[in-house]
């Protein structure tokens, strides 16, 4: 597997009236060719910060980077120019934004939005680049793409908006397609949909995907692997059975616990307590320790390293250290690890086949 | 036999009525519920849900129909006096966090609007005290009375338009996807405070959402709603169980589970309304399938789904 992107010890601030926001605080994550790459965390928890880094896409005057590098093509991405980051931008790496009701320009066709990446990267002329705008269209599942091409976007639906905008993105065959919470506006069916489509079109054009959600049901329908982030940090990283059947942060259990399950009838729904971390002045230890009912002595003074579960599995818990006490995760997350060979709980004749 | 707090008979919501562009945001809907229960209506956007929320409140005139609230037709002309009792048991909490507070008002003054209104609070003193008291119901604390929306995350402004709701002891709220714009963790802390109010208050909700995982965890009966028309209805369990029209039976085949291994196999079923090929002599009504458990069908569906009814237990 070839590593496509390299995220090192990422640390970025914002600068504000109140202060300096440490919004990501040393991030390191790889995504390989292919694969999906989701991230999930609560807002404010620095997933979208972390993608709108790669792109280049905050402000210069108010954000700064701090620390740290990342890799894309054998080029840093933090030290690029904005001339040379136009030329990655739209091309190599693409963006599916949230929010498709915005994210369209509301003054022009959707064919000419489509054919300009198209016209902007690529040496072509207008008459090729309809065709092509055609074709992604009839790809991202526009019926009568030859008529509807000439529409404005108020003329589609949401989900249809989607459709357009991963058309857009999709128009220069990108390597890398960060999608951000591209779900989250749309109504389960809608969603279900274009969920579809984007596992479709990684097929057949070979991308790597980087999906930011807060929906963990989204995260296990596309996810290859997963990154949990919380208070701008990543805390637990592995394969998405890992994280779903084998998870170690009290956080990921947390997060886990909050969703309601189809069958349990549980009488009341866990919630994790209090609020995130306020970045301006970031806690000297673990972010999580405040909200979380296992905190250990440590987890209040130091921040926890990285441990490693499995050559794909890292948890940044002072649980894992093997001085550390062992504790009872919550019983829906034991039912979890039940199923999982290699986890504590493990029941070989309990697991699914 | 339950006691029925709100009946929707036959309520119908025509916009640009007579004219080309008509639409039939509701069309023809019944439904009862009952006091203390939460019923949930589900449906995808454009489905009438809010429309038929926001016509019970009577935000718009119905067309047709009649909502009836405590037995009282809530269309009819009123007094003011029985507009303003009426306004008082039956609040409403909206979707979004951030546009449902007016920026420019103090939390203090936001929550006491309606203690104003309904003259609740006899002197400044009282009227402080209240707000306190609400806002320390919802999980948040005095000094919050003090600031603006804008100081607020989205999970605490919707504690806000929660307190506000409860500010004048109504009897039935409506809450219109209050959890939708929030994240998973603030969803379970705003849905678990919904059903600890509602137990002490003995509130009854309408809960409006298209987050159906959410609504059956929420939801003691659930109305499932399709283009202005509702085309099931039975209560949670049931529903989820034994999903009879097909309409809701893809709704809950394009849920995303948190379960990898079970998402793999997951197979969504595709909704075409052209399925019941419905001919001209047929009559589509509601009927009921099992007891309290309703589908809208045709005569010939009727017999193949009862037929085909196998209900199945926990």
């Amino acid at each position: 597997m070839s590593k496509i992107l390299q995220v090192k010890d990422l640390e970025l601030s914002f600068h504000t009236f109140a202060g300096e926001v440490k919004a990501i605080r040393g991030v390191n994550f790889d995504l390989n060719k292919g694969e999906t790459l989701a991230i999930v965390g609560e807002s404010g928890s620095g997933k979208s910060v972390t993608t709108k880094s790669i792109m280049r896409l905050l402000p210069e005057s108010s954000s700064e980077f701090k620390n740290g590098e990342i890799l894309f093509d054998g080029k840093d991405l933090t030290k690029l120019s904005e001339r040379e980051m136009q030329k990655i931008r739209g091309k190599d790496i693409s963006m599916i934004f949230q929010d498709p009701m915005t994210s369209l320009n509301p003054t022009m066709t959707i064919g000419k939005q489509i054919m300009e990446p198209i016209l902007k990267h690529q040496k072509v002329s207008k008459d090729k680049a309809r065709k092509v705008a055609i074709e992604l269209l009839n790809m991202v599942g526009i019926p009568n793409a030859e008529n509807r091409y000439k529409m404005y976007p108020h003329q589609f639906s949401g989900g249809q908006r989607q459709r357009i905008v991963i058309a857009i993105a999709l128009a220069c065959n990108p390597q890398i397609l960060i999608a951000d919470e591209p779900t989250t506006a749309l109504d389960v069916t809608i969603q279900a949909q274009i969920l579809e489509l984007m596992k479709d079109i990684q097929k057949k054009i070979d991308t790597s995907i980087i999906f930011i959600t807060h929906d963990l049901g989204v995260v296990a329908n596309v996810a290859d692997r997963v990154a949990v982030m919380y208070g701008g940090k990543i805390v637990e990283i592995g394969t998405v059975d890992e994280i779903f059947y084998n998870p170690q942060h009290p956080y990921t259990w947390g997060l886990l616990s909050s969703m309601p399950s189809m069958d349990l009838n549980e009488e009341k729904l866990y919630a994790i307590p209090g609020t995130p971390p306020d970045l301006l002045n970031p806690p000297k230890g673990d972010a999580f320790a405040l909200r979380s009912e296992y905190a250990l002595k440590i987890d209040m003074e130091q921040p926890p390293p990285f441990f490693q579960v499995s050559d794909t599995h890292y948890a940044a818990t002072w649980l894992l250290h093997p001085q550390a006490p062992q504790v009872e995760p919550p019983a829906g997350i034991i039912e979890r690890m039940r199923t999982f060979p290699g986890s504590r709980y493990y029941e070989a004749t309990g697991g699914r086949a | 036999m339950s006691d029925v707090l709100l009946e929707v008979k036959n309520l119908k919501q025509y916009f640009n009525e007579g004219k080309p562009s008509e639409v039939r945001a509701i069309d023809d809907i019944s439904f009862a519920i009952n006091r203390g229960e939460t019923f949930g209506l589900v449906g995808e956007s454009g489905c009438g849900k809010s429309t038929t929320g926001r016509t019970i409140i009577r935000l718009y005139d119905a067309t047709d129909g009649e909502v009836l609230f405590n037995g009282v037709n809530v269309q009819d002309k009123k007094t003011k006096a029985a507009n303003k009792d009426f306004n008082r048991k039956m609040q409403m909490i909206f979707q979004d966090p951030y546009a449902s507070l007016n920026p420019r008002m103090k939390v203090m003054d936001i929550i006491a609007e309606g203690i104003d209104v309904h003259g609740l609070a006899k002197s400044k003193k009282e009227r402080r005290e209240k707000v306190i008291s609400l806002l320390e119901t919802v999980g948040l604390n005095r000094e919050h009375a003090e600031r603006y929306p804008h100081e607020f995350s989205g999970g605490q402004r919707q504690r806000i338009g929660i307190a506000r709701a409860l500010a004048v002891d109504p009897e039935f709220i409506i809450a219109d996807e209050p959890i939708s714009a929030l994240d998973v963790s603030i969803q379970a802390q705003v849905v678990n405070l919904l059903k600890e109010l509602q137990e002490e208050r003995g509130l009854t909700y309408l809960f409006i959402a298209h987050d159906l995982s959410m609504v059956k965890y929420i939801s003691d009966r659930i109305g499932v709603m399709y283009f202005g028309k509702l085309v099931e209805m039975a209560s949670a369990d049931e529903l989820y169980r034994n999903p009879m029209h097909a309409y809701t039976k893809s709704l809950l085949s394009a849920i995303p589970l948190p379960d990898p291994i079970y998402e793999r196999s997951r197979v969504r079923t595709p909704y075409n309304p052209k399925d019941h090929n419905y001919g001209s002599d047929e009559h589509v009504e509601f009927r009921e399938i099992a007891p309290e458990h309703f589908v809208l069908c045709s005569d010939k569906e009727f017999e193949e789904m009862k037929k085909n009814y196998v209900p199945k237990e926990s």
